[in-house]
């Protein structure tokens, strides 16, 4: 045999590789058609493709020039996960539709839309690094609107694709059966694929509504809105309820109230005001497009969309959507993850050891104003909330005096003063405001300056690094402290008396409350929890280990489809490189962020992941019997189906209505105890983990579902 | 009334004198009245006399005052009640309602322990003696076993392999600090290397694992610099355990021996002026694991305070049952409590008071026992104003050691109340009677009287 059949061999995909690859391609195109009304999935991708089959051209066409696109990413090598997602190819899809709306398929408009196809995929990768790089702002369908107008406007001058290929329409009895107020609406959803007619529209309607009741509400509140706002300008409400381009409308209220932001009554009404916004530009585009024979396309979508993403990320709009998915998950998503991790992404460890009292906050009432409002002071209190023993007139008599100060980051030491006098109780260096000092530079970008130290005791060096815990000096009186406390801040600069940014602190206790991400109150009692080494090993999952799990006692209930004897969770390393437990139905990514350990996510559909979810949602490194936490887990992990569905739709209004509480506590140094409490669920629902005394858990229990260790990692 | 007769005595009077103290020894009267705003006179009403009287606000108060000196310097801080200490089960239950672990060194108050309801993994079992049978019953219950010598580590091994699992132990090390003496006794040295071949041999076998180092260094130690030396050499062991052999060492048990305010004989200086406060002795501590744990990496600090916490809290109520005029020209008197209710009188001096003023100048005196035994002694010379028979004498601190090295001796054992911390008066042992002490013995027949 000639060698080089080995090498055919090595290379050669394995036998099943083919079929699984040539599925992925194909959920790679599917999904270009599902992103375009946000919606990912290929389910959704192949009812819209049928849906467009009823304009057999439209549809080919569109197709046509998807595959260009999609071979064309493949030709330079693009990653296949990015492709993956449609998120590269919606554009070329809309492109290629737009002209089998105007051309019936010929091999002269084929050679046209492979071109135009690829035109929009490099204008799409291109516009997307720009956009992203100097925006942050996505690129929605803006490559599409320029490559069909570009397109439109050539073809003006391509006589012979005129002669051979220009499509003829028609209208069908449905779309005038309908009332015209009812039949616009549809045809202009069909209208976002090229497809104006009542079928088309009315069917990709429907599988909106299945997919996400919210999205298919925006579409329909902002449909109505756009063009009565037309109707009125015009005066004219028939030719309003004609006009196609109102799927601009739908649209802008989709992206606006139910993608870009987290969907509530804020997000809508953003979007309706985003919609009566775009009712001029549509207008305007229309009279001057015409004159070129180029319609409007998604222009007024793009522009209002865009520039009102833009804007509202400039004043940090609380409520944009971090997650992605459909209106529904990022509603969940985000109000669990709101109440999960309500601190921000300024995060500090408590800068000392033990409880400590907080004296002032943000906005305190004596220094912590202007810009140097984001500050907090502690100090050391009795049970009677004195500061000191004895008559306080002696610095020894105070309890924070001399106490050790810890590094509330890891960094590096960028400026220290240390030479100056600790004063009397009661007096203050106004010369000196800061008194002797430690900035550090953390790694997230942020300095973070901590005051008043007593004089020569800082006992690190300009340019060291110190990591989070490690012993900055001790508690003092000096610069304006009328008594010793340790203040703490953070800046946009390493200079002494910058402006502050807010913070918030993590891993602390406040009594017996443990807060993963929080900003104590003044007056609280608060307590620094540094993770406990032995803990930490214990719940720090390392890769490929298994952990097999014996089912004893079953939750029919609660868990109808945990009906395997076993179950074993295999520790995964997701893409972007967050750990997770995973079995063949599912994960549960799990992370240790400062201190404590976190559930973050449950994607996929196991009942046992699910149950682990709700049993341990976060676990602070601390095993102290009696401390107690609270967590949040989304709706969808308490109910599925159509009451999950009623329960997100309500939720965009009266967002506590599916929260899901898990009250938690070490119930021992081993044992975690919990209760879930929410109106979504019926009784009382008890949780309790043991932890294993090497790796991971010796037994979960929710309900009456009960799994125990059948492993032995040791 | 009538003044009682006394034969007259001639006694040199010095006044005037310098002395540093600033006040003169021949006028200065030392009255306690009340304990926690209980009368003296109330609780030997109540209760008889001797008597012991804890204060469960000064339990706490010291307790708290502990932790908070440590905690306030370091995360996860510990306290393990020293049970050997006093082991009244409402001295222990005070300590474990405010978060204390339970410290045994025996069986006995291992069970002791067990009985008050503290689950095995909150007890720790130190001690040079440990049967068999309770090794077993405190692996499997999960306690914090701290091993003392190889013969032990054999014992465990073998448990091990029984049992079919890895048992968690920690090191009972001992080693120089500088003080004297050398508490040699216990534990493995560290400095002569023998505790680093005790772990190179635990490893090897592999059935025990590492997880924490136990010292004890002294009692009543004056010197916070020896617990200095003390955590910086046992975190450089621990250090070396984690590189060498991969062991996670989760605690430091640096024990007690941290001094009372109580005088142990043949030191000059009042207790007020000798004792380090105990910020000192957590500042050294502190300071050492700062410098010398890798930063950020807080293995849990466990103290085994006894004394320090329990002794100010516990007085003995006695009463002059008799004066005498020694040969020497002292005054003698006798007190209804003695050594055998106070053991530790051997090497303390205790602070003596009476319970009302009483008139008249100081003058030395000696204080006895009940005991028909010449070692009977509370105090050989102290200065005293005249008392009267029935007179009661407030001796403290004695709230360590004291109720659990007592003797049955000639006397029964007295009662023991706690006063509240809401003023209430509890009995928490009840004067012994005939039936306690005879409870176990066997008189054969033949020897009975007809």
């Amino acid at each position: 045999m000639r060698p080089t059949f080995d090498e055919d061999l090595a290379t050669a995909p394995p036998a099943n590789a083919g079929a699984r690859g040539a599925r992925a391609h194909l959920e790679a195109v599917l999904n270009s058609y599902s992103e375009v009304l946000f919606l990912r999935g290929p389910a959704m991708g192949l009812l819209i493709l049928a849906v467009t089959l009823s304009a057999p051209s439209v549809a080919l066409s569109g197709f046509v020039a998807v595959l260009a696109a999609y071979g064309f990413a493949r030709l330079i090598r693009m990653d296949v996960r990015f492709l993956e997602s449609g998120f590269y190819t919606y554009n070329p899809l809309l492109v290629g539709l737009s002209l089998g709306y105007l051309f019936r398929l010929t091999p002269l408009t084929l050679f046209f839309l492979v071109t135009a196809g690829i035109a929009a995929f490099v204008l799409t990768h291109t516009l997307f690094s720009a956009f992203w790089y100097y925006l942050r702002l996505p690129v929605l369908s803006l490559p599409f609107v320029l490559v069909s107008s570009t397109a439109y406007l050539a073809a003006g001058s391509y006589t012979n694709l005129y002669i051979t290929g220009l499509y003829p329409r028609g209208t069908t009895m449905l779309d005038t059966a309908l009332p015209l107020w009812l039949g616009g609406f549809f045809r202009s959803l069909g209208a976002a694929f090229f497809v104006p007619s009542v079928l088309a529209g009315g069917l990709i309607a429907l599988a909106l509504l299945l997919r996400s009741r919210i999205a298919f509400l925006l579409a329909v509140g902002g449909y109505y809105t756009g063009t009565l706002a037309l109707a009125a300008l015009g005066g004219s409400p028939s030719s309003a309820f004609q006009n196609l381009n109102a799927f601009n409308f739908i649209l802008i209220a989709i992206a606006l109230g139910g993608v870009f932001l987290v969907p509530s009554p804020r997000s809508y009404l953003l979007a309706l005001i985003g919609v009566l916004t775009s009712t001029v530009l549509l207008s305007s585009s229309e009279v001057f497009w015409s004159r070129w024979g180029i319609p409007v396309f998604a222009l007024p979508f793009n522009v209002v969309t865009l520039t009102f993403v833009y804007s509202l990320g400039l004043v940090e709009f609380p409520w944009m959507a971090k997650a992605v998915g459909t209106p529904e998950e990022i509603l969940d998503e985000q109000l669990t993850h709101d109440l999960r991790f309500p601190g921000s992404t300024r995060t500090l460890s408590l800068p000392f050891a033990g409880r400590w009292t907080v004296w002032q906050g943000f906005d305190g009432p004596w220094t912590h104003q202007g810009a140097w409002r984001h500050a907090y002071d502690f100090v050391i209190t009795d049970e009677h909330g004195d500061t000191f023993r004895g008559d306080g007139s002696l610095l020894e008599h105070y309890f924070a005096w001399r106490k050790p100060v810890l590094s509330p980051v890891r960094g590096r030491v960028e400026r220290v003063v240390d030479g100056l006098h600790d004063n009397a109780p009661g007096s203050a260096d106004r010369g000196n405001n800061w008194g002797n000092l430690v900035v550090l530079a953390d790694d997230a970008g942020m300095y973070v300056e901590i005051s008043h130290f007593a004089q020569g005791s800082i006992r690190v060096k300009q340019g060291e690094w110190v990591e989070r815990g490690a012993l900055l000096g001790l508690c003092g009186n000096s610069g304006y402290s009328p008594q010793p406390h340790i203040h703490v801040q953070v800046q946009s600069s390493a200079q002494v008396g910058a402006p502050t940014l807010p913070f918030s602190f993590v891993n602390y206790a406040a009594g017996d409350r443990h807060f993963a991400n929080d900003l104590p109150a003044v007056g609280t009692r608060v307590e620094s929890m540094p993770p406990e080494k032995g803990l930490e090993s214990r719940l720090g999952f390392v890769l490929d280990e298994t952990y097999r799990f014996r089912v004893r006692t079953r939750d029919a209930a609660r868990f109808p489809g945990a009906t395997q004897d076993t179950v074993t969770f295999t520790v995964r390393m997701a893409p972007d490189a967050t750990f997770q437990l995973g079995t063949e139905h599912g994960s549960l990514a799990v992370v240790t962020r400062h201190g404590t350990w976190v559930a973050e996510r449950l994607t996929g559909n196991d009942p046992y992941l699910r149950a682990l979810f709700l049993a341990l949602p976060s676990v602070p490194l601390v095993a102290r019997p009696g401390l107690q936490w609270q967590d949040h887990v989304p709706a969808g992990t308490v109910c599925t189906g159509a009451k999950r569905a009623v329960v997100r739709l309500v939720r965009s209004l009266a967002p506590s209505v599916g929260m899901v509480t898990v009250h938690l506590a070490f119930e021992d140094r081993d044992t975690i105890t919990g209760r879930v409490a929410s109106p979504l669920v019926s009784g009382e629902l008890l949780t309790r983990v043991v932890l294993h005394p090497v790796r991971g858990f010796s037994s979960i229990q929710v309900g009456t579902l009960l799994l125990e260790r059948d492993d032995d990692v040791a | 009334m009538k003044a009682a007769y006394e034969k007259p005595a001639i006694l040199r009077l010095e006044t005037g004198y310098l002395n540093k103290f600033g006040n003169s020894p021949m006028y200065s009267r030392k009255v306690r009245s009340q304990i926690d705003a209980v009368t003296i006179d109330e609780l030997v009403e109540r209760f008889g006399s001797p008597l012991f009287v804890f204060s469960e606000r000064t339990l706490r108060r010291k307790y708290r005052e502990v932790h908070e000196a440590f905690a306030t310097r370091y995360p996860h801080v510990v306290q393990a009640w020293s049970y050997k200490t006093n082991y009244l089960k409402a001295i222990c239950a005070v300590f474990h309602e405010e978060g204390a672990l339970a410290e045994v060194v025996s069986p006995f108050e291992y069970e002791k322990a067990r009985a008050l309801g503290i689950p095995g993994r909150d007890i720790i079992f130190n001690g040079p003696h440990k049967p068999m049978a309770a090794l077993r019953r405190a692996v499997e219950e999960g306690a914090q076993i701290h091993v003392d010598h190889l013969d032990e580590i054999q014992d465990l091994e073998q448990l091990a392999a029984e049992l079919g699992t890895q048992i968690p132990i920690g090191i009972r090390l001992n080693m120089d600090t500088g003080i004297h003496p050398q508490w040699t006794r216990f534990g493995l040295n560290l400095d002569s290397g023998q505790a680093l071949d005790a772990v190179k041999r635990i490893h090897a076998k592999g059935r025990l694992v590492v997880t924490g180092l136990h010292a004890h260094i002294g009692t009543f130690i004056l010197d916070p610099e020896a617990y200095r030396r003390e955590t910086e050499k046992m975190v450089q062991f621990a250090n070396l355990l984690q590189e060498r052999f991969g062991y996670t060492i989760e605690y430091l048990d640096v024990g007690g021996g941290f001094p009372s305010k109580s005088r142990l004989k043949g030191t000059y200086l009042p207790p007020e002026v000798a004792v380090p406060h105990i910020d000192a002795y957590a500042e050294a501590i502190t300071d050492a694991l700062y410098a010398n744990l890798a930063p950020g990496v807080f293995p849990r600090l466990i103290l085994e305070t006894g004394r320090a916490l329990v002794d100010e809290a516990g007085f003995l109520v006695t009463t002059v049952v008799a004066t005498k005029r020694l040969a020497d020209g002292r005054r003698g008197y006798v007190a209804d409590a003695g050594l055998n209710d106070l053991f530790t009188s051997f090497w303390y001096r205790f602070t003596i008071e009476t319970d009302r003023e009483v008139q008249g100048m100081n003058e030395p005196a000696m204080v006895n026992g009940p005991l028909c035994m010449n070692i009977d002694v509370i105090d050989e010379g102290t200065l005293l104003p005249p008392l009267r028979r029935g007179t009661r004498l407030v001796i403290s601190p004695v709230g360590a050691y004291n109720v659990t090295q007592w003797m049955q001796f000639i006397e029964y054992r007295p009662a023991v109340v706690l006063v509240g911390e809401d003023g209430s008066v509890e009995l928490i042992r009840e004067r012994e009677d005939l039936s306690d002490i005879e409870r176990r013995e066997r008189l054969p027949a033949r020897l009975h009287r007809p």
